[in-house]
């Protein structure tokens, strides 16, 4: 007998995993390009 | 004497073992299919389906050790991932971090591929073995199959593969399908440079926000990041070259002989491992798809557009998915260059397939 319920939160929480720690990052990659190239441009 | 030799005690299933075990090393050598996994894979096979050698034998077989202490104790999946790590550039990612998302979106067939095998009848952590295989990443594969369906590892690591080395036949028909001749011609903003401290910030940052989101994602991501890590600091060079080379020769064939020796008669000649192979093909497609259309509704709200093409670059098989992105653009249009832009998804495709692995792992495990 099939758990739907579990399955139907592994689809949500894999899918919401998957999509918020992916823009995180984006938003964390953004984050550091932008300090590093304000550290270049003090730099100089 | 005669009922001590192998002869005595071949099956009918052992031959036909023997016959898929010489088509796999015939695709790998003559028609350059993943030959450095199929060639041991097969080989593997083999040696499993001669009868009374006791190669599987728990405890005391040769390829028992190889699979027990290699893929049961999780240690070669993650050593694959520490040599991609040291062979993965990440800058095109890095220089246009919007693309990454598409790598999320290619994840989608790994759930179709998922309540496809509920209702083809396979339990949830089996059909989460099945569903992985959507992310066309063979080690993500093979540890998530080891942790939650270990009958099913032949079955599901030779259909990732299988279906990875398909990619320039099974990706173009969808790319077309899903896509304008316009929308293919897409011109795409030259990828700009990363500086080598981005490259360096990149697998330490990664890691972190990963690993915080999906503890049981670790092993792999951590492994991938640190090979990264290796290869961009620029000051650990032996290691970067040992973990890319070396050592990423020799857990291959640690992997692809151990994937084989689950192959015998009785355990891969089933009605089952014929649906996990459709069902593999169905999470391939329908991850294709979901990254080509989410390429698309991208593009209603950015100002610069994305090629739809190089979504379905977001299905993780590196750099293939890439290549047929590129292809495909330059079909449409010569002068259009999306290789660049189509690692980006490509590689986040391998982030995103972890952390659906880690999902299942944490919560079907």
């Amino acid at each position: 007998m099939i758990d739907w319920g579990l399955a139907v939160k592994i689809l949500f929480f894999g899918l919401s995993a998957v999509f918020s720690s992916l823009a995180l990052l984006i938003g964390a990659i953004y984050a550091f390009g932008k300090i590093l190239k304000h550290m270049e441009e003090e730099s100089k | 004497m005669v009922l001590t030799t192998g002869v005595a005690h071949l099956t009918i299933g052992n031959l036909v073992m023997w016959l898929i075990a010489f088509f796999f090393i015939y695709l790998a050598i003559t028609k350059n299919y993943e030959p450095l996994l199929l060639v041991p894979i097969g080989f593997g096979i083999l040696m499993v389906n001669l009868p009374l050698t006791y190669l599987m034998e728990e405890g005391e077989g040769l390829l028992w050790r190889f699979y027990h202490y290699g893929l049961e104790w999780e240690i070669i999946p993650p050593l694959i991932f520490l040599g991609l790590g040291a062979m993965t550039d990440f800058a095109p990612m890095i220089a246009n971090p919007k693309t990454l998302i598409l790598g999320a979106g290619a994840q989608f067939g790994v759930y179709v591929a998922f309540f496809g095998a509920l209702i083809l009848g396979f339990k949830i952590p089996e059909a989460c073995s099945i569903g992985i295989i959507g992310g066309a990443d063979g080690p993500t594969t093979i540890y998530t199959t080891v942790h939650l369906a270990p009958h099913l590892l032949g079955a599901t690591a030779v259909a990732a593969y299988s279906y990875m080395s398909l990619v320039p036949i099974i990706q173009p028909p969808i790319m077309r399908l899903l896509t304008t001749e316009n929308e293919r011609k897409i011109k795409m903003r030259q990828v700009r440079p990363v500086s080598k401290r981005e490259k360096i910030l990149f697998p330490l940052v990664t890691v972190l926000v990963i690993c915080l989101i999906v503890p049981a994602s670790a092993p792999l991501m951590a492994m991938f990041m640190l090979g990264n890590l290796f290869k961009e600091c620029g000051v650990v060079k032996r290691l970067s070259d040992a973990a890319s080379n070396e050592l990423m020769n020799i857990v291959t064939i640690l992997l692809g002989v151990s994937v084989g020796a689950t192959m015998s008669a009785e355990h891969f000649l089933k009605w089952e491992v014929i649906f996990v192979f459709i069902m593999g093909l169905v999470a391939f497609a329908f991850s294709t798809a979901a990254g080509i259309v989410l390429a698309k509704f991208m593009n209603l709200f950015t100002k610069e557009k994305i090629n739809p093409l190089i979504g379905s670059a977001g299905v993780s098989a590196v750099p293939m998915a890439a290549r047929v992105s590129q292809l495909m653009g330059s079909k449409a249009d010569p002068k259009n260059f999306l290789l660049m832009h189509a690692m980006g998804p490509n590689v986040a495709g391998v982030i995103g397939t972890v952390v659906a692995a880690g999902v299942f792992l944490a919560l079907a495990g």
